[in-house]
């Protein structure tokens, strides 16, 4: 796709004085670091000098360390109003939040390589829409395309039902397209058949912080960096989360804070902490729960937990079953918990409970995890004992190795850690996700729950779990937006293999010009059992797009639109446009109404994306980034929602957003913040204070402290646990490519660091298996468990991975995945670790794509695989791409 | 006034010396053909004008430098040098690594130098050197760390490229440096500053 050998420039245009500056937010990580771009036309040959007075600095070159330096990889020429500019993107200097210091990491660093060039490796962006044709993908007119998909969209509903159509797509690709995707699939069409990019089903990525009361991004990035103890679970922060690192955790920890590290790799961060004297709990995948109990256990059992806090905050045995507000045991978790499993009536009910289980003794969890005892117990004292009389604040962060280990129990038992600890309502003492994508998504509709055939022991239906649904049949209408749906689920050849069956193999394909025809073609294909692919992507991506749909869309996205998004301490920015969009590409939301439109639907007539904007703005009150009053605001002042935003600049303003009497507005530094003292006269105006702003998430205000049972796990651990030479197979993403997936493989530069997938190994596990750096190898399983098709079950103990297994409801299929072997000393020893998302090698296929019984989700980090050489990669002899070097160098 | 350069390789013999002022080094060349040169002049032409009148619109070069004898040289002990001038970031190191390098000169190929600020935001990387893993950092600033043995490759971290790599021949004994491959950090030009 792209040549490795990137060949670095040696000198780089300046902006001139008078280039146009227009503010931005980078397109990848959560933290969503600001950014300026300076664009100024080719024509004329203006560029700015090395002195003061020529560029659009104001500094003289070279440039101060942490200056406005201009890497070659931060310049670009673009289109903008059909004329070719430069743009230099690079982070803003004078950035107050977030990107302090103007620090970036590489992937935004370099973010101008994502701009559409026809010179570059981005040639191959979709520029016009594609029809299946003859089994080719051909371009064809927008309108031409548009109706046929409406036409066979409209037919499946009438003829399989809503339920057929099947809906996947991003959640966070800014606020006016998911506005737009979810108006038209959840307020219109009305489909359960729904989810977004990373869970089976609509579903909470971290139920345990649903049931005790804890927004999932409730702090601000200072409170990281004021902590005095901070733990960090399943994620190293400095490789993903960087500048949330290097800004504030970094800046925190040389203030004396304690970091504590819970993951299997030791890189960069954790090298940092331990150097600073933190700790590093280098547990075996799965086996957190367990040294989190035994955390807590030891605090409980020193008596170091925040009975103050507890006697406050926690509700007793009457609160956690008041359902106040919502009636009677309705709360989401109280649905989940019939089983008993979870609920207790309190603290001191649930320090009974976690005393009385012996697999959370000190001693066991540290031999299953595979760690030090002596970790555990410096792990509580740092976050319990009080240091000179006093309580040191305590905050907890986790991610996705973490929560998509164990899904439930791990996030309640962090939850129940949290709590104990006083961590989760006030400045340094919080408890939160550190975040993966940025939160773009505002919901345009509600999930019609209640139309899910899919139901658990317990009062509710379930959300539909679209890979199963998939799977069975049902789905004959897949509309896809911007995700690869098979390589970023589970990947399986389970998944893969159900998807030509039911597209390419099936026997109604397109071999016609005429539009009549193809859509008679396409019909017949779903009324036979078949399947409709609908993509919506930036790039063709395969193989959902590549092989499998029938029509694609090319999209519009970021700098080519202006659009609104919040970061992961919930500001929100305007990320404006600033160059022309490739061909005929057009925006999601655009794409969305002419869909809409063709449909039949009403409320899509919108002109330009503030539009979108404006109108999804009164269903974010209330929400973690309501911006609904900024609206108000915009529109008193004769502006609009976007000019009125752009105002912020790269700063932004924390949701939810106030409008103060005098008609200004006021930002939400952190959610759930006991010591913050709300206006007398209340919520005035169209202001919306609710619950999240002092208090928690709860029925009654208060958190729920609630069980984390390792029974309902450890059936599947066990039986995941490598067997024979099989070793503990896990994924995730490095620093330089996080996030960022989609535009790696068109960045030179991140192509010649990183262009294979790769297999971190340990020297030990190498050498028993005659493995180097530079191999190439072969990882692969023979028992990659996937559910058949729904759940089956009538009793409760059929909810599980061995009940599945009873019932015969668990395929075992095989998975293979190539990779370049890295032997290192920064992985723990039996476990090895693959980028999660190369979609030509994709590593989750080893994952087990069985979901949690309880939430929904997959657990994505739990593998096994065998390794072995299959030859001599080009990189173990040439020097100019990747290196084998550890990453834990300090 | 319109500018263009004009490349045309010209072989060791014909090159005249590296002074400033005379002519400036292709890159590109240096990569790819590490070690055999060429020349780029730049010349200026009037439109209009029937015979362009040729002067040096580049008044800088890389300067053939002497950096060290490889005998100085002893297995990872970097000696500091500054290339490819007096000014602001030409602190630079070369090193004996003791393994084969992208870039190496000598027997062995492992002899490289690299220019010593980090390409993320400008931290001094003086004195980081690992020779266990033949690296340059964790940069003071955010940690970045570069591979000495792949041309500078990022190893982990947020630096926008590779370490910039100072190229090197060797005469008889002596270590010539004779251009740098990559934008020093702070320089809009690696010669212009």
């Amino acid at each position: 796709m792209t040549t490795p050998y990137y060949i670095p420039e040696t000198d780089v245009p300046l902006p001139p004085k008078d280039a146009e500056v227009l503010s931005t937010a980078c397109d990848y990580c959560i933290v969503a670091c600001g950014f300026k771009v300076h664009r100024w036309p080719v024509a004329g040959n203006r560029n700015g000098g090395p002195k003061a007075d020529d560029n659009a600095f104001g500094v003289d070159f070279p440039v101060e360390p942490l200056g406005p330096w201009v890497a070659p990889n931060q310049h670009n020429i673009v289109l903008h109003e059909g004329e070719p500019h430069h743009v230099v993107i690079i982070p803003d200097k004078s950035a107050e939040h977030v990107n302090t210091d103007g620090d970036s990491s590489l992937r935004g660093g370099c973010i101008a390589q994502k701009c559409y060039n026809p010179q570059t490796p981005t040639r191959d962006r979709l520029k016009s829409p594609m029809m299946r044709i003859y089994g080719i993908l051909q371009p064809v007119p927008w309108d031409f395309a548009l109706d046929i998909a409406a036409e066979v969209g409209k037919h499946v509903i009438e003829k399989h039902g809503e339920i057929a159509y099947g809906m996947k797509t991003y959640s966070y690709q800014f606020i006016e397209n998911t506005y737009a995707i979810t108006k038209y699939a959840l307020r219109h069409i009305s489909t359960p058949n729904f989810t977004f990019h990373d869970t089976p089903s609509d579903v909470s990525s971290t139920p345990g912080f649903r049931d005790a009361g804890f927004d999932n991004f409730g702090p601000a990035y200072e409170d990281w960096k004021n902590a005095e103890t901070l733990l960090m679970c399943g994620t190293d922060p400095y490789e993903t989360k960087t500048i949330l690192f290097t800004q504030w955790i970094m800046k925190g920890i040389q203030n004396g804070q304690k970091a504590i590290m819970m993951v299997p790799r030791r890189t960069a961060g954790v090298a940092y902490v331990e150097k600073m004297g933190g700790l590093w709990l280098d547990i075996d995948l799965g086996t957190d729960l367990l040294v989190v109990n035994a955390i807590a256990r030891t605090i409980v059992e020193n008596g170091w937990q925040d009975s103050d806090w507890i006697q406050k905050w926690v509700n007793n045995k009457w609160e956690s079953s008041s359902g106040f507000g919502q009636g009677t045991r309705n709360t989401p978790w109280q649905w989940r918990t019939t089983w008993g499993k979870f609920q207790t009536k309190g603290f001191e009910d649930w320090k009974k409970w976690l005393l009385a289980q012996d697999e959370f003794t000190v001693e066991n969890a540290a031999k299953v995890a595979k760690i030090d005892p002596a970790k555990i117990l410096k792990a509580a004292e740092w976050m319990g004992k009080p240091r000179g009389g006093k309580r040191p604040k305590t905050s907890i962060m986790i991610e996705k190795g973490f929560y998509w280990s164990n899904n439930t129990a791990n996030t309640e038992a962090i939850s129940a850690l949290a709590i104990i600890c006083g961590a989760g309502g006030r400045p340094g003492q919080v408890v939160g996700r550190a975040g993966g994508h940025q939160r773009g998504g505002q919901r345009g509709g509600k999930y019609p729950r209640n139309k899910s055939p899919m139901k658990v022991p317990g009062r509710r239906r379930r959300a539909l779990d679209t890979d199963t649904w998939m799977m069975a049949g049902h789905t004959r209408f897949a509309h896809v937006i911007g995700t690869t749906w098979i390589q970023s689920m589970c990947g399986s050849q389970q998944l893969a293999k159900r998807f030509h069956e039911l597209t390419v193999a099936n026997p109604h394909q397109v071999r016609s010009y005429d539009k009549q025809e193809i859509i008679d073609t396409l019909k017949a294909r779903a009324d036979s059992g078949g399947m409709v692919v609908i993509n919506q992507d930036i790039y063709l991506v395969d193989p959902i797009g590549n092989r499998f749909a029938d029509i694609v869309f090319p999209a519009a996205t970021w700098g080519e639109e202006d659009f609104m998004r919040a970061n992961g301490e919930r500001r929100l920015r305007v990320y404006h446009k600033f160059y022309d969009p490739p061909g005929e590409a057009k925006p999601d939301w655009w794409i969305i109404a002419q869909l809409a439109k063709r449909m039949g639907f009403d409320g899509f007539d919108w002109k330009n994306s503030n539009d979108v904007a404006e109108e999804s703005s009164r269903f974010s009150r209330g929400s973690r980034k309501d911006f609904h009053m900024i609206k108000v605001a915009a529109h008193r002042e004769g502006k609009t929602l976007h000019q009125k935003l752009g105002e912020f600049g790269t700063n932004g303003i924390q949701g939810p957003v106030f409008m103060r009497e005098d008609g200004s507005l006021e930002g939400t530094k952190r959610l759930h913040d006991t010591t913050r003292v709300l206006p007398e006269t209340g919520p005035a105006s169209g202001n919306v204070f609710n619950k999240k702003l002092t208090h928690f998430n709860s029925q009654t205000g208060k958190c729920n402290i609630q069980k984390s049972p390792w029974s309902l796990f450890s059936d599947y651990w066990e039986w995941m646990k490598p067997k024979g030479d099989e070793l503990w197979c896990t994924s995730g993403r490095t620093n330089e490519r996080w996030q960022s997936g989609f535009d790696d493989r068109r960045r030179p530069y991140i192509v010649q660091r990183w262009p294979d997938n790769y297999v971190e190994i340990h020297p030990d596990d190498a050498a028993a298996r005659g493995i180097e750096s530079g191999d190439m190898l072969m990882v692969y399983s023979e028992r990659v468990p996937g559910l058949k098709e729904t759940t089956l079950g009538i009793e409760g103990s059929d909810y599980s991975f061995s009940g599945q297994m009873k019932r015969g409801n668990v395929e075992l299929s095989k998975a293979a995945v190539t990779g370049v072997a890295m032997v290192t000393r920064h992985i723990k020893k039996g476990v090895i670790y693959m980028d999660f998302l190369h979609t030509s090698q994709p590593a989750n296929a080893l994952e087990g794509r069985i979901v949690d019984w309880i939430s929904g989700n997959y657990n994505y980090k739990m593998g096994v695989a065998k390794v072995k050489k299959i030859g001599v990669s080009p990189y173990k002899t040439t020097f100019r791409s990747m290196s084998f070097a550890p990453r834990d160098i300090i | 006034m319109q500018s263009q350069s004009i490349t045309k390789p010209v072989s060791d013999e014909t090159l005249p010396d590296h002074a400033p002022g005379k002519c400036l080094m292709d890159r590109r060349s240096f990569l790819l053909t590490s070690g055999l040169t060429t020349a780029t002049v730049m010349v200026a032409m009037t439109p209009g004008v029937a015979d362009a009148q040729k002067v040096p619109a580049v008044v800088s070069t890389y300067p053939r430098k002497f950096v060290a004898k490889i005998g100085d040289l002893k297995p990872d002990v970097p000696i500091d040098f500054t290339y490819p001038d007096e000014g602001a970031y030409a602190e630079s190191m070369i090193v004996r690594l003791g393994v084969p390098a992208g870039g190496g000169i000598g027997q062995d190929r492992d002899i490289v130098a690299f220019n010593n600020y980090c390409t993320h935001q400008g931290g001094d990387l003086g004195a980081t050197y690992k020779g266990d893993t033949k690296s340059l950092g964790a940069c003071p600033l955010h940690l970045s760390t570069y591979d000495l043995t792949r041309h500078g490759i990022l190893i982990s971290g947020q630096a926008y490229q590779s370490l910039p790599q100072v190229l090197l021949e060797l005469e008889g004994d002596k270590i010539m440096a004779v251009g740098v491959f990559g934008l020093i950090f702070g320089r809009y030009d690696n010669l212009q500053g």
